[in-house]
């Protein structure tokens, strides 16, 4: 072997050594020859390469006039971008790129083309630096500008704004230099590699953008909306691709506003289109497509959940994808997982809302154990996946009582959440992890037992929003009507410390979550009186810090059911009682123009001056020294009935 | 569903229904000269065209390119016919590696033919063992043409077909149906499609158990079955 290489290397020296002639003809001669040897084989465009073929190429390039020259070393350059990773790699590092888009600007249509394509190849490879075109603001309306010339152009130049239109800055700007109507007449072209990329081109435009979607949908060309033209391409006797791609054009129009969703060609033709896509007789790669576009579609609307919960068999065909095993030859591994993950973004989509459908997705056959076995898996592709697929089906009552239980998916979510990263699968676990915390649901105990509030308390301390709403959430969850076992290591493990962190965090959901904590510790007598009687010091300082910040009302009413659970208390009642600060506050909030405000501090009131309770008498003279028997008369006029009756049972307890 | 009585159709009537189909000879002819023009046999759509007077339906002219490629492939000059490729269409052959490789397979076979024994073992070994690593699949093929080296007279050897002017038409085939596709033209006779339908449509009836006069040999047109 090494004998062949050391053999091919000679040659391949001599190949580039003979590029360093003076006579034209001869050059050219010698470039075809070249040309001939490097298409085809990557051994040979690698050794060339070795044999500094490219700088070479590139100085032909920059000073070479003669266009059939200038055609063949772009010709040359091209077939090497077809080569491997690494020779693409080189090719980038040794500035081919630059010099090709220069080449878009010469006069020779052929020379144009062959930088074109040299271009679409590196653009659509997997490593493809797609920012460049978008540093040099020329380029783009120049391409624009280039597509009439030739179908190759149009092929090539599709290809590549489709693959570099990757955010909205970039669909913005393609809008602004004309892409859209200048795309339309390629779509007149009755040619699958024209039409198909044109139509690519149109969904990267689209892709959640509202403005440029509904600039597309009012496009018209030659008396026809483009809507309308998408709608004739998914018509059966189009090729299978063409017939994938427009469906994705108008599931995109559709999911940015263009197309509305009730709209009879979203529900009747593109929906049938991308769930016969998922179906056995197609392949691969078109079912991955086909099923990931319908779960986009349908991810928001749940009449079209419905729809495709009942089209042919759906379920059904999906619990297929996970089954499915690779033919034996090596570039297929990917394709598993990427049905698998095709399968659970649909079923998240279909189980969204709906508490049938999710029904219908668990009692499919085996589909729990997948889940169980791909929330282990080693790809995070899946693994994702399957943690959103069981965060959509966690949002069931029923199923959380029943399927949950049988299956104990909460393990291998923990033991996932464990891992701590990466954060867009902790964010989802988390939350799936917050949905079996529930009150109801069975899995609590266990979860419980196998450490998650160890685990909820560090990811409230996480960098990541997110996480730390899910952290805090779960532990809410986890505290309501919880034995006080719970609730003591819930407060240990958070510590005052961190809590007060989070009653200070700039979000107001993790704001009202903290709350919401607070209250579900400070619930039945007993574990009142235990935790303030430990606590009572933080909690007050926290309860008066929040209701003396700026904060919305709903913050303050929690608050102030804080209070009313405190005043719930026995010993804990004399912690409101001896504190000057928070009587005042109360009254102020009884006054306060809002209603539900005053409802949590009269609901206080109640708790404070129960006639049945010891110490009540004096609590009642002490706040009727505070002017709130006077404060409760006032409010007697008030025509919310809820308020009203709890100022009269208050007041009722005043009298006797 | 299925009734249990199976269809069955005889010759007879078979016949009698192909007989009262009309087919004219203008649509026989269009499709004769479908199949010349998209094949490239340049010559022949000519002489075809004197003598039927059917319109090809694009010029003959453009077919130029193709038949020159088509003419150096039957002839054994595989090379000429891989640079005449790659200057009307440079991605072509970089795109569709196992295409590429029936041309080099073609290409050695050319050299065992004419005894150019060393040559070919060293052009298998710089150029082919590449492809067999980038593709198991064709290891099959490879090794078929690489036995014709171990043969003292190939031509009577098990593999003695590669050397058939069948193969080099079968390469010559199909390279010219890919620069069709890729210029986005019909790659397939009208023909060709046509006798598909047919195997299709007899393959259907069988799954039915349908008992029919069969067309068994497609190329003298007779049937077999129910008298």
């Amino acid at each position: 072997m090494y004998e062949i290489v050391m053999m091919d290397t000679g040659l391949g020296q001599l190949y580039v050594d003979s590029l360093n002639v003076n006579d034209t003809q001869q050059l050219l001669c010698n470039l075809k020859q070249m040309k001939n040897v490097v298409i085809g084989s990557n051994r040979q465009k690698a050794n060339l390469m070795l044999c500094g073929a490219v700088p070479r190429l590139l100085n032909i390039i920059t000073s070479e006039k003669s266009p059939a020259v200038l055609v063949e070393c772009a010709i040359i350059l091209g077939s090497f971008a077809k080569g491997s990773e690494v020779t693409r790699r080189k090719l980038l590092e040794e500035g081919v790129l630059s010099i090709m888009l220069q080449g878009l600007a010469h006069g020779e249509l052929k020379f144009v083309e062959a930088c074109l394509r040299f271009l679409r190849t590196m653009m659509t490879s997997p490593s493809a630096p797609t920012e460049i075109l978008h540093q040099d603001s020329t380029i783009i309306p120049h391409m624009i500008q280039l597509l009439p010339q030739s179908k190759c152009t149009q092929e090539c130049i599709a290809s590549i704004l489709a693959t570099c239109c990757k955010n909205s800055e970039h669909q913005e700007t393609l809008c602004r230099h004309g892409a859209i109507s200048a795309l339309a007449p390629l779509l007149d072209i009755n040619e699958d590699r024209i039409q198909l990329p044109t139509l690519r081109c149109y969904a990267a435009l689209a892709y959640q953008n509202r403005n440029v979607s509904s600039a597309i949908a009012s496009t018209m060309h030659n008396g026809e909306s483009l809507l309308q033209i998408f709608c004739r391409l998914l018509n059966r006797n189009h090729s299978v691709a063409m017939q994938l791609t427009a469906a994705k054009c108008l599931s995109y129009l559709c999911r940015a506003g263009a197309v509305a969703v009730d709209d009879p060609i979203i529900q009747f033709r593109v929906l049938p289109c991308l769930v016969r896509m998922c179906k056995k007789d197609r392949s691969v790669e078109e079912k991955v497509e086909g099923a990931e576009t319908l779960a986009f579609l349908i991810e928001e609307d749940i009449d079209l959940q419905r729809v495709a919960s009942i089209t042919d068999h759906l379920i059904m065909t999906l619990a297929a994808f996970l089954r499915y095993i690779p033919e034996a030859t090596n570039k297929n591994e990917d394709l598993s997982t990427e049905m698998k993950q095709a399968a659970f973004k649909v079923f998240a989509s279909l189980g969204a809302n709906e508490e049938d459908i999710r029904k219908k997705i668990i009692d499919t056959q085996s589909l729990m154990d997948q889940i169980e076995i791909c929330l282990s898996e080693t790809n995070p592709k899946v693994q994702l996946s399957a943690v959103r697929c069981l965060h959509s089906l966690s949002r069931s009552v029923q199923q959380l009582r029943t399927s949950f239980q049988d299956h104990a998916v909460w393990k291998p979510l923990m033991k996932l959440l464990r891992l701590g990263q990466p954060d867009e699968l902790m964010t989802i676990a988390s939350s799936t992890l917050c949905n079996l915390l529930l009150e109801f649901s069975p899995s609590k105990e266990p979860i419980v037992d196998a450490g998650a509030v160890e685990l909820l308390c560090k990811l409230t301390a996480s960098q990541n929003t997110p996480l730390r709403l899910n952290g805090i959430w779960g532990l809410m969850n986890m505290a309501f009507q919880a034995e006080q076992k719970i609730k003591n290591s819930i407060l240990t493990s958070l510590g005052t410390d961190q809590l007060f962190d989070l009653l200070t965090d700039s979000n107001v959901d993790i704001l009202m979550k903290t709350l919401g904590l607070l209250r579900n510790l400070l619930s039945t007598k007993q574990h009142i009186d235990s935790i303030m009687m430990s606590h009572n010091k933080q909690i007050m300082t926290a309860v008066i810090m929040i209701l003396e910040g700026d904060h919305p009302p709903d913050v303050k009413e929690q608050t102030l059911c804080i209070l009313a659970n405190i005043a719930d208390g026995h010993s804990a009642k004399d912690y409101i009682m001896s504190n000057e600060d928070i009587l005042k506050k109360l009254t102020y909030y009884m006054r306060i123009e809002h209603v539900k405000l005053q409802i949590a501090a009269v609901y206080c009131i109640n708790n404070l001056v129960w006639t049945e309770e010891d110490g009540a008498t004096e609590r009642q003279a002490k706040l009727k020294e505070y002017g709130i028997q006077k404060h409760l008369q006032a409010l007697l006029d008030s025509s919310d009935t809820v308020l009203f009756d709890k100022v009269k049972t208050a007041l009722q307890q005043f009298s006797s | 569903m299925a009734s249990s009585k199976t269809l069955e159709i005889t010759q007879e009537a078979w016949l009698d229904k192909l007989q009262s189909l009309h087919i004219t000879r203008s649509d026989m002819n269009k499709l004769i000269m479908d199949y010349l023009v998209t094949e490239g046999f340049k010559d022949a759509a000519e002489k075809f065209q004197q003598e039927s007077g059917t319109q090809p339906a694009t010029t003959l002219d453009s077919m130029s390119e193709r038949i020159q490629i088509r003419e150096a492939i039957q002839e054994g000059r595989i090379e000429e016919a891989i640079g005449l490729v790659n200057d009307i269409h440079p991605e072509l052959l970089d795109n569709d590696r196992y295409l590429y490789f029936h041309l080099q397979q073609q290409y050695l076979i050319e050299l065992i033919r004419n005894g150019q024994l060393e040559s070919a073992l060293e052009y298998a070994q710089t150029n082919l063992a590449e492809r067999g690593e980038e593709n198991a699949e064709i290891l099959p093929e490879l090794e078929r043409t690489l036995a014709l080296l171990v043969f003292e007279n190939p031509e009577t050897s098990p593999f003695a077909d590669l050397l058939h002017p069948s193969q080099r038409q079968k390469v010559a085939s199909e390279l010219n149906s890919a620069i069709l596709e890729a210029e986005s033209r019909e790659s397939m006779p009208k023909l060709a499609n046509l006798l598909k339908l047919l195997l299709w449509s007899q393959e259907q009836l069988d799954a039915k158990k349908v008992k029919f006069p069969k067309m068994k040999d497609l190329a003298k047109g007779e049937f077999q079955g129910p008298k």
